[in-house]
């Protein structure tokens, strides 16, 4: 009985818990209505204001605190020297001097009438003090230096006296104001005294803001509103902050207000209304990914759909009418199809000889596939270039030794659509292989074992069982390649834009460079990729229900082995015959190149032979630049973007925490959007308009390689902390250990692995990247890949095949410190 | 060297509740088992005592120490109990020795102390030549062992032991169970075992809570349950049991399934009930009052596991071995019945509950 007592007073503690946190959430959300409301208003307190930078709003503040330290310490003393009569006589020479310097009477009559009483004196003063600021007579430095010099008492009677001068014009004037007063001439001498007066009073910290009230409220009546703002103090410091940065204060009050409606939406299926601290995270990740990812996204569709903020289609219509764009639209799909279908049809059989069967060297085979998916893909295509350009390239010159044909080009054309289609199938071919032989080894060996039971042919389990089985990687795997070929930028950029092939992705970046009409053009083109993307992202996931991603991952178990009896050494041949087509002969030209003068001749001759490639990319502190730009902003994305991962892992393998799946579902988004697309939206809203101004920095590069390859890095983080079963950690608990010590000394180690080499997935590409940085680029934050794209196009070709080697000796050096720091369980 | 007291334990996962009103106390140095099919709410109500989930409601003490009640909640890493997990979560990236002696380093104790008490519970679990040893070149067993020397080298007063053999096979698992048992004997703490083997509760057990659905359907020793059930769930779940519908009439039971044979009876229930008989206690007697004709019989060496029927009902006898050599198919036979069990009829059988041993 005792206990149920205690329940029963527990209760009601209990109950009222929801409601607090019910109120606790609607003032949260009221506040950040209130922080949107203000921003609104600031803005619209900008806008009436006239002044021609927000910058205006933080002078007129801090000079109203120098106005009234001015008025307290300095002015007021010295007008309480002098006797009444002349102290009112000064006052009324101020309000004419004031009247005179507005030059609009009325307006200054409208504010003279609003000042009276008890403060009117001082009032009156500190708008003079504030309008002489800028309108007074000329104070020259040689003038104000003598004047500040002067020590505090002889200042104080300085004022007193240039002061009373003002009434009494007969009386000596002060020596230090005798140059102003000469220049002033007999008419402006009394603005001349009370300008000397004032300048003994002007502090030489408040320059910055007079100068900027100078530059930024140039218009007379906005200049009178900024005295009257100065004088009365009207900006307080908050003020002037929201309105200085009224943008980031309506974004930040929407977020918060967002923030709010998401946790109250949690919070209501959770039940208990207790505020958990893991919400919070899932919050700041979603709030990074809603800012960088979704709004730019959002925004760049409604951007597309209301050109000049009214609905019309006219973009698209006169997008998609124009030739060439029809011409992109229709190179990109049968690109990207053939691409597809080509791939896949290349990448099932090897998948199947390299996972399943005892074909010779099948593991190196395997890595070696594999890492073509760690080449940058421009490399591919400029060795491709190289082999099939139809003058000199080296496989046409051997064709017309060959077959004896004339020296017209040809017979092969690299700068045509099928060139493009070959290229893009060398280096996409390897996503649709590693999505295969995953399934493949993942797959149950009795399955098929229990097909040759029942009298099977080998062959004839392939096609009955395995295939089947592996229809859904199969498909999603070959989706993955038509994305990455509709979505490429590098290939086409190299191999079409020379033979006038174009794509969506080179047009979308063509359009950029022309402008501001050219970007709305940009935001049609890319809707057209976004659509598509989505609906493969659609397909793959909705519609296969199975999600396939490329992942590396631990070992697995042992698959059966079919035996290919006499077929096994003509299979390892034609494996190694197209190895070398697609990996060696691409390579060895970029090497090769790098060493020669003349592209067109053999590297082996004596005059065509040259290390100064080698010697002038190492040698050229740009390039070494560019480098260093690449290293940093890549291990920076990798950096932060491991620790989402890891959060993200836990959130997902750990907890059953509500709202968990959607910051998920966003990086799945943001990995599936086409780079092209992700960077022509940072483009549109990260440069000021949205009160985020990161255009031109190093951070637009880093966070657009965060939404494009955050994927990568988590799917591996969350496949290792699957495969940890929680009773390990549970037992280092009962153990004693705290949830931290658990953390480093059981689940670190054991995932630390899986970790490492989600780093390098996000580190790789990243590293490398060329299509989002051939938008986002500046003069200072150029990246190595971009740099290589610009030598290719501008300088020299063996040059940039020398850079290029050295981004692939880069790539495989990682990889290899990847498997050293795995302990061989990891390599890409 | 520890109890358990646990009182009006209930816990819900949203609107399922899997364990409903649990008030018992384990005593010091008792051999408790927690019984049940899967899903009962046994490995919920060991997970509470460890911590590692909150009672929705009631109270948990240990050594009459408040651990999880009302505001208090102590959580698992300051419980000081010892665990094996079904899985024995034995940590990969760590040897043998370092496995076992991760409780002592997070107590800071001395290295020397360390090294003592790690050898004295390898030796205890016969795994000390393998202090070096990583764990996957343990077999099974000895991984299992492991994780049981982890759990004991803190001289935790209670152990707690989450189906821990059932991964093992049929030889291992015997001979891990008198192991067990023998350790707790030796160490005289207080073990919590959660199983879904009968065999294993039965064995080890000082007392076992046969639990169903979140609810304790009997406690008791493993004779006191195995011989008196006191409900259809409790005889059926422990070892092996036929049920058959019969009504009370003038002093017997009638069957009318079997043709209306009667057995005598002058226990205390009336009306329709339902018998229970252990095919163990059905014998051959030229005497019986049953009649039947032996439809099948399996010669399992030390056992004839037998079918007779009986009007239209099939009845299991298990009987010595001898009788395969002197009855065959087809035969008409007689049946005694002794250590039957009555209940009323609720309709339990009908239902027949879904019991995966």
């Amino acid at each position: 009985m005792v206990s149920g007592s205690t329940v029963q007073k527990a209760l009601p503690r209990q109950d009222r818990r929801p409601f607090v946190t019910k109120v606790v959430l609607l003032i949260l959300f009221l506040c950040a209505l209130a922080i949107i409301f203000m921003g609104i208003h600031g803005i619209r307190a900008f806008d009436a204001s006239g002044f021609s930078s927000e910058a205006a709003f933080h002078a007129v503040h801090v000079l109203a605190g120098e106005t009234d330290r001015a008025w307290q310490e300095q002015l007021s003393p010295a007008l309480s020297q002098l006797d009444a009569e002349t102290r009112s006589g000064v006052r009324q020479a101020a309000k004419d001097l004031l009247i005179n310097a507005w030059e609009d009477t009325d307006a200054a009559d409208a504010v003279l009438g609003e000042i009276s009483g008890e403060k009117e004196e001082s009032l009156l003063w500190k708008l003079l003090y504030a309008t002489y600021l800028t309108r007074g007579p000329k104070v020259s430095s040689s003038v104000r230096k003598t004047l500040s010099a002067l020590p505090d008492s002889d200042a104080a009677a300085f004022r007193t006296d240039t002061l009373s001068c003002v009434v009494h014009p007969d009386s000596e004037v002060p020596e230090a104001a005798i140059s102003l007063l000469e220049k002033a001439g007999s008419e402006e001498r009394d603005a001349a005294l009370v300008q000397a007066c004032f300048a003994t009073c002007l502090k030489d910290s408040a320059d910055d803001a007079v100068n900027t009230l100078k530059k930024s409220v140039r218009d007379a009546s906005a200049q009178l509103k900024a005295y009257r703002m100065i004088a009365l103090g009207e900006v307080s410091f908050v003020w002037q902050f929201i309105v200085s940065n009224s943008r980031s204060v309506i974004l930040s009050g929407i977020l918060l207000a967002a923030d709010i409606l998401l946790l109250t939406f949690l919070m209501m299926g959770d039940g208990t209304w207790i505020m958990d601290f893991k919400w919070v995270m899932i919050l700041i990740i979603v709030d990074f990914l809603l800012l960088f990812q979704l709004m730019p996204l959002v925004y760049m569709l409604i951007k597309a759909f209301f050109p000049d903020t009214t609905f019309s289609l006219e973009t698209f219509s006169r997008l998609y009418t124009y030739p060439l764009n029809l011409d992109a639209l229709s190179n990109t799909l049968i690109a990207a199809f053939s691409t597809m279908i080509l791939g896949t049809v290349l990448a099932f059989p090897l998948a199947w000889l390299v996972g399943r069967t005892n074909l010779y060297g099948k593991k190196f085979f395997r890595s070696l596939f594999v890492l073509t998916y760690m080449v940058p893909p421009y490399v591919g295509a400029m060795a491709w270039l190289r082999l099939l350009n139809p003058n000199v390239g080296t496989i046409n010159q051997w064709l017309r030794v060959l077959f004896a044909l004339s020296d017209d080009p040809g017979p092969l054309n690299i700068y045509s659509l099928p060139g493009m289609i070959w290229v893009l199938t060398s280096f996409y071919y390897p996503y649709a292989f590693i999505t295969i032989s995953r399934a493949m080894e993942k797959m149950d060996p009795s399955l098929e074992e229990a097909s040759r039971i029942s009298g099977s042919s080998p062959v004839k389990t392939v096609l009955t069982v395995t295939l089947p089985m592996m229809l859904p990687s199969l498909i999603s795997g070959a989706l993955l390649v038509f994305v990455a070929a509709a979505s490429c930028y590098g290939i086409p950029s190299i191999i079409g834009s020379p033979g006038r092939v174009h794509t969506v992705t080179t047009r979308i970046v063509e359009y950029v460079s022309l402008g501001q009409q050219g970007m709305n053009d940009a935001t049609g083109m890319a809707v057209f990729l976004m659509v598509l993307a989505v609906l493969i992202l659609f397909i793959s996931d909705v519609l296969l229900a199975k999600r396939q991603y490329i992942t590396v991952s631990g070992k697995s178990v042992q698959p059966a082995i079919v035996d290919l009896g006499k077929w096994r050494t003509p299979l390892t041949v034609l494996v190694s015959l197209f190895a070398v087509v697609v990996v060696f002969i691409p390579f060895a030209t970029i090497f090769a190149t790098s060493f020669k003068v003349d592209v067109g001749k053999s590297m082996l001759r004596q005059d065509n032979f040259t290390l100064s490639n080698w010697l002038t990319i190492f040698g050229r502190g740009e390039t070494i630049a560019c480098l260093k730009n690449s290293l940093i902003f890549a291990a920076v994305a990798a950096t932060v973007g491991i620790v989402i991962a890891c959060t993200m892992s836990y959130l997902l393998q750990r907890t059953a925490i509500r709202g968990r799946k959607i910051p998920d579902f966003l990086i799945t988004l943001g990995s599936g959007t086409p780079s092209v697309v992700i960077a022509l939206s940072l483009i549109m809203t990260m440069k000021g308009n949205f009160g985020i101004n990161i255009y031109n920095t190093a951070w637009i590069l880093i966070i657009a390689y965060m939404i494009k390859y955050l994927m990568m890095g988590m799917r591996t983080v969350v496949s290792a902390m699957s495969q940890i079963h929680v009773s390990l950690e549970e037992c280092s608990q009962i153990s004693g250990a705290s949830w931290l010590h658990t953390m480093f000394h059981i689940t670190g180690p054991l995932i630390f692995p899986s970790v490492a080499a989600g780093w390098f997935l996000i580190f790789i590409p990243s590293f490398y990247e060329l299509s989002m940085t051939t938008l986002l680029y500046s003069t200072t934050t150029k990246t190595i890949g971009f740099q290589l794209y610009e030598y290719w196009t501008f300088t020299s070709q063996p040059m940039s095949c020398a850079m290029a080697f050295g981004i692939l000796l880069i790539v495989v050096f990682l990889n290899f410190v990847l498997n050293r720091l795995t302990k061989g369980e990891f390599s890409i | 060297m520890a109890t358990v007291e646990l009182k009006h334990i209930t816990k819900s996962f949203g609107d399922n509740t899997v364990l409903r009103e649990f008030s018992q106390t384990f005593q010091d140095g008792e051999f408790i088992t927690l019984l049940g099919p899967s899903g009962c709410g046994k490995t919920t109500m060991l997970r509470i005592i460890a911590g590692f989930e909150k009672p929705t409601t009631g109270e948990l003490y240990i050594d009459g120490q408040l651990v999880s009640g009302g505001k208090t909640f102590v959580p698992p890493e300051k419980r000081g109990i010892g665990m094996v997990f079904q899985s024995y979560a034995v940590w990969p990236h760590m040897n043998v020795f370092n496995n076992v002696a991760y409780p002592l380093t997070l107590k800071k104790t001395p290295k020397a102390e360390i090294q003592k008490q790690v050898e004295r519970v390898l030796q205890i679990v016969h795994l000390t030549q393998y202090a070096k040893r990583l764990p996957n070149q343990l077999s099974g067993g000895q991984q299992q062992r492991v994780a049981l020397a982890r759990a004991l080298v803190a001289a935790p007063g209670l152990l707690l032991l989450d189906e821990p053999l059932s991964n093992l096979d049929a030889k291992l698992r015997e001979s891990m169970r008198f192991e067990i048992k023998e350790i707790q004997k030796q160490l005289g703490i207080t073990v919590v075992y959660v199983t879904h083997d009968q065999t294993e509760a039965m064995a080890m057990s000082d007392r076992i809570f046969l639990i169903n659905r979140g609810v304790v359907q009997q406690s008791g020793t493993p004779e006191e349950i195995y011989n008196h059930p006191v409900n259809q769930f409790v005889a059926d779940f422990l070892g092996k049991v036929d049920f058959f519908k019969g009504e009370v009439k003038d002093g017997s039971i009638v069957f009318p399934q079997m043709g209306g044979q009667a057995l005598p009876y002058d226990g205390p229930r009336t009306g329709k009930v339902e018998v229970a008989v252990r095919p163990e206690n059905i014998q051959f007697d030229p005497e019986g009052p049953l009649q039947g004709v032996l439809e099948a019989q399996y010669y399992l060496g030390d056992v004839d596991d037998c079918r007779v029927r009986v009007g239209e009902t099939l009845v299991r006898v298990i009987t010595g071995g001898y009788a395969y050599k002197t009855l065959k198919e087809g035969d008409r036979v007689r049946l005694s019945v002794r250590d039957q069990m009555v209940f009323d009829d609720d309709g339990m059988l009908d239902e027949k509950l879904q019991i995966q041993t």
